[in-house]
């Protein structure tokens, strides 16, 4: 068993700064989901290296993640998998031209 | 390398992994992308075997977000642990030999140029300290006396992190590593002045831990290597193996890096600033430049 991030959605939802998603070193593991106004972590792509937390700690100060168990996750974020994810894509503009 | 090629073939799309479709429909490719989306859309990086918690891993993940035109880019890298990463993104990686990176980057970008002079094709290199400036030193300096137009990027993590530990040009004075026990006896090597001196057009020093920085770099360095000439970025990017630093205390330690010898720094050519800025509507440079213009009339 081994240590993965989870966000707590209703301290995350006050604010959801995005910040720790920026910082995560893994790729489309720290995601965002519109709908429910708040971070959350792909746990199947986390490698449980807790550096969300102190981004979350000490430069966002809201202290909305914590390293739990992987067997000990609330059951819906478990679901949050990568194969099951959905992207948003609202804000997304044409690249400049490229000549 | 084109935004077709990328593309599935139509009735094929359902064979292919979900992840290939996402960053179809949800990629960067032909799209603009900033840092502050992320976790919005798919990123053109994949799983990969890097240490959990390294800040090179966060910088190349960052970089590849501020690619211009990723579906134009080729990135160019070698030995060293930023090829583990960069061989697992959805642009083409190119494994030059082990200091070869840039001599390798000058070729393809000279083939591209002939093969596709109406467009820009991006030449990227990433390799680390070891690669450029030791192994690579002579080569990366001749790319930029001739001014190859592409960007090179120093992954610079002060220590052979690949091979275990041994010193770098670019490890501190003093420092002591697995390999290197008696301490480091030189400085490390003054390389952003280098390539000012040998005629980068853009020149920065960044850490990780300003995302917004890192991106506004990367893109600022691949635009003015399109048609000004060649740019340097030499980024922090700490070794938490050989340098024991806790996973969770890699970003206190790039703060505090920054503050102490790895303060932001940027050059930019004036001719690159009137590039940025009459082609690519940088308005800061813009004005400059008008201003310019004035003082000498
Ligand atoms: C010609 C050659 N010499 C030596 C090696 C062995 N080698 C592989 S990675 C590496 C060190 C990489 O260090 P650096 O370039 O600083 O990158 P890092 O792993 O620290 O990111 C060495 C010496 C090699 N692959 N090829
Ligand atoms: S840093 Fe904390 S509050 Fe901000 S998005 Fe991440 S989990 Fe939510
Ligand atoms: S623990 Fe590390 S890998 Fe996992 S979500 Fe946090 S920053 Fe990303
Ligand atoms: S050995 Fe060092 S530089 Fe290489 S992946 Fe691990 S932490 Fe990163």
């Amino acid at each position: 068993m081994y240590l993965v991030a989870n966000i707590d959605p209703n301290i995350c939802g006050a604010t959801s700064c995005t910040l720790c998603t920026q910082f995560c070193p893994e790729a489309n593991t720290i995601q965002y989901d519109k709908e429910r106004k708040t971070a959350f972590v792909s746990v199947d792509r986390c490698k449980g290296c807790a550096q969300c937390v102190w981004v979350c700690d000490n430069m966002a100060k809201h202290h909305a993640i914590k390293m739990i168990m992987i067997d000990q996750l609330p059951e819906e974020f478990a679901n949050k998998l990568t194969k099951n994810m959905s992207y948003e894509q609202e804000n997304l503009k044409p690249s400049p031209i490229n000549k | 390398m084109s935004l077709d090629y990328v593309k599935s073939t139509p009735g094929f799309e359902k064979f292919m992994p979900k992840d290939y479709r996402d960053m179809i429909d949800h990629g960067p490719f032909g799209k603009k992308v900033s840092v502050s989306q992320v976790g919005t859309f798919k990123e053109i990086l994949e799983e990969h075997p890097m240490c959990a918690g390294c800040a090179m891993t966060l910088f190349i993940r960052l970089s590849l977000i501020a690619l211009p035109n990723p579906e134009d880019t080729i990135i160019v890298g070698t030995a060293g642990c930023g090829r583990l990463v960069l061989s697992q993104a959805a642009v083409p990686f190119v494994y030059g030999n082990y200091g070869d990176t840039n001599a390798v980057a000058s070729g393809l970008k000279r083939g591209l140029m002939t093969r596709f002079p109406d467009k820009h094709k991006d030449v990227v290199v990433m390799a680390g300290d070891g690669g450029l400036a030791d192994i690579g030193f002579s080569m990366m300096m001749h790319s930029w006396f001739r001014k190859e137009k592409f960007t090179t990027i120093m992954l610079d993590n002060e220590v052979y992190g690949n091979t275990g530990g041994q010193e770098s040009g670019m490890t501190n004075i003093g420092s002591v590593l697995k390999m290197a026990p008696l301490g480091k006896k030189f400085e490390k090597i003054d390389m952003p002045e280098l390539a000012k001196t040998a005629g980068c057009a853009y020149v920065a020093m960044v850490v990780p831990n300003n995302p917004k920085r890192v991106e506004q770099c990367i893109k600022k360095a691949i635009l003015i290597a399109r048609e000004v000439g060649p740019t340097y970025i030499q980024a922090y990017t700490s070794c938490n193996i050989e340098y024991a630093i806790p996973t969770d205390k890699v970003m206190e330690d790039a703060k505090n890096v920054e503050n102490d010898r790895y303060q932001f720094k940027e050059y930019i050519s004036e001719d690159a600033k009137q590039y940025l800025g009459e082609k690519w509507g940088y308005k800061e440079y813009a004005r400059k430049a008008i201003q310019t213009a004035e003082v000498a009339k």
